[in-house]
């Protein structure tokens, strides 16, 4: 029944929950306009919340083993009606992952390489997602541990060197921002980049070993925080009250690098490493997107789909927005609510399902 | 535009030999759905005729007819 | 076998060709094609209304020939190039250039914006904008006003540097000598006029003429309020503001000697200050205490102030300095209604609630506020001397 080959160890699992989560660092900037200094608060908040939403998707997995998503569904809700929820995942997956895309895009066309067509970052790096995921899971759970450890090492670093630009008063006054708005910021880092770990339950079903998964998606997704919130507390102690102006708080904090006159200008170190970790985030998102479809329809391998989808992708990608501007608007808005169900309400409701319909059945020749 | 052609026909190249050789009907039926979709797509972008934007019709009817959205500023 | 192995030589010699041409962007500008600016100026000009941007430009033959080239090429003797346009706003001045250059400018290495007295005056919000939203602009450049024209500014050649953009923001760096001024960068001022109350400042140049050679000569500070112009402070007021705020490097305090006899001279080595906002039935009083260490640089008396005595007096004359300077401050801040330490700020944080209520009436109630001063201050050495060169005096 698998699409997928291979097999992913748990450790392989940690490291690629904790890039993917760390592939959003730049993204709570779409929190940042709206909870200002309160945003590590709310990253806090977002992970309490979001945490045994998490928990139940790794049950999930443990209850279906070497079951993807599609087939999970398939299985809880029947064949229609699974067919129609799983159409709806695939939906979610397709945005997402040409909101990243374009993402990726906009961070060159504004700060790095301005006057090169838009087109050409989409096509590059989607063809590079496409080669990537056309070699399989397994390839990618071994580079993700080197991914990490960047993106670890260019936080921690760029945090150290901007200390003495800080200035922690700037976290003072504590509950200041009226509650709607701490909400919709909860909403937010809940939706993105927590919630967005639900694509995990299309590979859960590749683990090898589902013992300790509850255990490592645990701390993956721990390291995960970590980064966004080494992120969160630079940005606003080295910017403090300017912090909502800019596009990027991330690159305006690390341009004010400026040591001994020889550490400057460093912005191209974000760039680079935010480059890598939101190649880890798209990859993943194409991987569950052509695998999810792959088993829609019910085929052999997933192989012939990925440069038809990536065609669509970058077009979709190209054209979804009108400039970032739009982009935050709508993230902001309905991106984050039309993803709530899918987030919050059908893994724990699959579950329950499960629970109690006794699911999965016990086939001859298999163990309980 | 010639770009976007060569692109297409090097997929097209890559993988319809190879279901047809393994008898693939079903994988075969199905990227060519989306191989089509891809193309028109493709063509539309090139030609600079505006193409729908999903999330555009999603934030309609999330916003105004449902009416759930948070307040701006 | 033969087939397998030449598609794998096709591949390779595909990747390799992808190497070479996709490489680079499209952005990329080479360095002939470049003006690198080192230093801007923005004036208003007074008949048409337009901005006049002064941009002063290295000229690459003389940076790159150098020293080496004594005698031998022309006898202009300038290394640098100020070229200046009208615009409209300064994205249009800045673009408008390409009518008198070949290039665009580079401003990246831009190091100081000067503005003009009028900008000044006008008030700055309107030609901030660009600095910080343009790519090219690092945040950590320094902003100065001019006291009458930023392009005169720009004309001044220093005698030992050979751009005077550098000379200004080496002038700026070495604030710390005397305390008398400090760096103002894009990002400080920007977050000074997000705060609705807080003031900004930036330090003011002025051309001062000696024989033949124009000089650059920092008066002191001007104070912005809401990105206007509002007044002027001198040196020692605008210590007295960074003894509150904690950024005194180094500095002289001159105090009169025990005796009257003569003055001693303190170098500050350090010092440190904490302000504690209180509010008490409605009324604000700030605690400041600052700690301040000196050594005995200079005196000009025979009088032996080695002493633990004359040490005890020295230091109590050198807090009593630093204060009336904190008060000096305070006193210019009051009457040009502008809270240039922070104040409000500070209330904000701590009291967030009453922060509320009296936002906008901050301008009466900085008025009102009142300043506990704690200065302790002391002398822990005096250089190489013991005793000042004087005959001894007999005992009679």
């Amino acid at each position: 029944m698998n699409i997928e080959k291979g097999k992913i160890s748990g450790q392989q699992l940690l490291f690629l929950i904790a890039g993917f989560v760390h592939g959003s660092a730049l993204l709570i900037d779409f929190t940042v306009g709206i909870t200002e200094h309160q945003t590590w608060m709310v990253i806090l908040a977002g992970l309490i919340i979001t945490v045994p939403v998490i928990l139940s998707y790794v049950v999930l997995a443990k209850r279906f083993p070497e079951m993807n998503l599609v087939q999970i569904n398939d299985m809880v809700y029947g064949r229609f009606l699974g067919k129609v929820i799983s159409i709806y995942y695939i939906f979610f997956f397709l945005m997402t992952l040409s909101f990243n895309i374009r993402d990726v895009g906009e961070l060159y066309i504004t700060f790095l390489m301005q006057d090169t067509p838009f087109i050409f970052f989409l096509i590059v790096f989607t063809a590079t997602v496409s080669y990537a995921v056309a070699k399989g899971i397994e390839v990618l759970a071994r580079v993700s541990h080197l991914f990490v450890v960047t993106g670890l090492f260019a936080i921690i670093s760029t945090f150290i060197l901007l200390i003495d630009q800080m200035d922690f008063s700037n976290f003072l006054p504590l509950f200041e921002l009226p509650f709607i708005k701490i909400f919709q910021g909860i909403h937010i880092v809940s939706a993105i980049p927590f919630g967005e770990t639900v694509v995990f339950l299309m590979i859960m079903g590749c683990l090898n070993n589902t013992e300790h998964a509850v255990k490592k998606t645990f701390l993956g997704l721990m390291i995960g925080v970590v980064s966004l919130l080494i992120v969160a507390i630079r940005n606003t102690a080295v910017l403090g009250g300017i912090q909502t102006i800019w596009t990027s708080t991330s690159f305006q904090s690390i341009r004010l690098i400026n040591i001994g006159t020889v550490l400057t200008r460093m912005d191209f170190l974000i760039g680079i490493a935010q480059t890598i970790l939101i190649f880890l985030k798209c990859s993943i998102f194409f991987y569950v997107s052509v695998t999810a479809i792959s088993q829609l329809f019910g085929l052999k391998s997933y192989l012939p789909l990925v440069l038809p989808l990536a065609g669509i992708e970058v077009i979709v990608a190209a054209t979804v927005f009108q400039s970032p501007v739009d982009h935050a608007t709508i993230t902001q808005n309905a991106g984050i609510i039309y993803s709530v169900p899918l987030i919050f309400i059908f893994p724990p409701l699959s579950l329950l399902i499960a629970k109690i319909r006794g699911l999965p059945k016990p086939e001859r020749g298999k163990g309980t | 535009m010639i770009l976007l052609l060569l692109i297409y026909a090097y997929i097209l190249i890559a993988n319809v030999p190879g279901l047809i050789k393994r008898k693939e009907w079903k994988e075969l039926i199905v990227f060519s759905i989306f191989y089509v979709i891809a193309f028109g797509l493709g063509i539309m972008y090139v030609l600079g005729i505006p193409v729908p934007s999903p999330m555009k019709g999603l934030q309609h009817l999330i916003v105004d007819i449902l009416g759930i959205e948070y307040p701006q500023g | 076998m033969i087939k397998k192995n030449s598609f794998l030589i096709i591949k390779l010699i595909i990747c390799f060709s992808m190497c070479i041409s996709l490489s680079g962007c499209s952005g990329a500008r080479e360095i002939n094609d470049l003006e690198i600016v080192i230093g801007m100026g923005v004036d208003k000009d007074k008949d048409t209304g337009d901005i006049l941007l002064t941009a002063q430009v290295v000229k690459k033959d003389a940076a790159v020939g150098g020293a080496g080239n004594g005698g031998g090429g022309g006898g202009d003797g300038k290394s640098f190039w100020n070229v200046s346009s009208n615009g409209k706003s300064i994205f249009d001045a800045v673009r408008q250039i390409t009518h008198k250059t070949g290039n665009r400018l580079f401003i990246s290495h831009n190091q100081v914006v000067i503005f003009g007295n009028d900008i000044a005056e006008e008030g700055l919000q309107e030609y901030i904008d660009f600095f910080l939203r343009a790519h090219e602009m690092r945040p950590t450049t320094m902003i100065l006003i001019a006291e009458k024209k930023a392009s005169e500014v720009l004309d001044a050649k220093p005698e030992t540097e050979k751009y005077p953009a550098m000379n200004i923001a080496k002038l700026v760096e070495t604030s710390g000598f005397t305390s008398h001024f400090f760096e103002v960068n894009m990002k400080d001022f920007a977050s000074c006029m997000m705060s609705g109350t807080t003031a900004s400042l930036a330090p003011s140049v002025s051309i001062v003429q000696e024989k033949d050679n124009k000089d650059i000569y920092v008066a002191g500070m001007v104070v912005f309020k809401n990105g206007k112009m509002v007044g002027k402070m001198n040196h020692d007021e605008v210590r007295g503001l960074l003894w509150v705020l904690g950024k005194v490097k180094s500095g002289v305090i001159i105090v009169p000697s025990p005796n009257k006899q003569g003055k001693a001279i303190l170098e500050i080595v350090k010092a440190k200050s904490k302000v504690k906002p209180e509010m008490k039935d409605g009324r604000i009083v700030m605690n400041i205490s600052i700690k301040e260490e000196s050594s005995l640089s200079e005196q000009t008396t025979t009088e032996n102030l080695a002493t633990d005595k004359a040490l005890e007096k020295l230091q109590e004359a050198s807090a009593e300095v630093i204060r009336q300077e904190i008060m000096a401050a305070f006193n210019k801040s009051r009457e040009l209604k502008a809270d240039i330490f922070g104040f409000g700020e500070m209330i904000h944080k701590k009291y967030h609630k009453e922060w509320k209520t009296i936002e906008d009436k901050w301008d009466e109630i900085y008025q009102t506020i009142e300043l506990k001063i704690e200065v302790d201050s002391k002398i822990i050495k005096t250089d190489l001397l013991k005793k000042p060169v004087s005959p001894i005096k007999k005992e009679k």
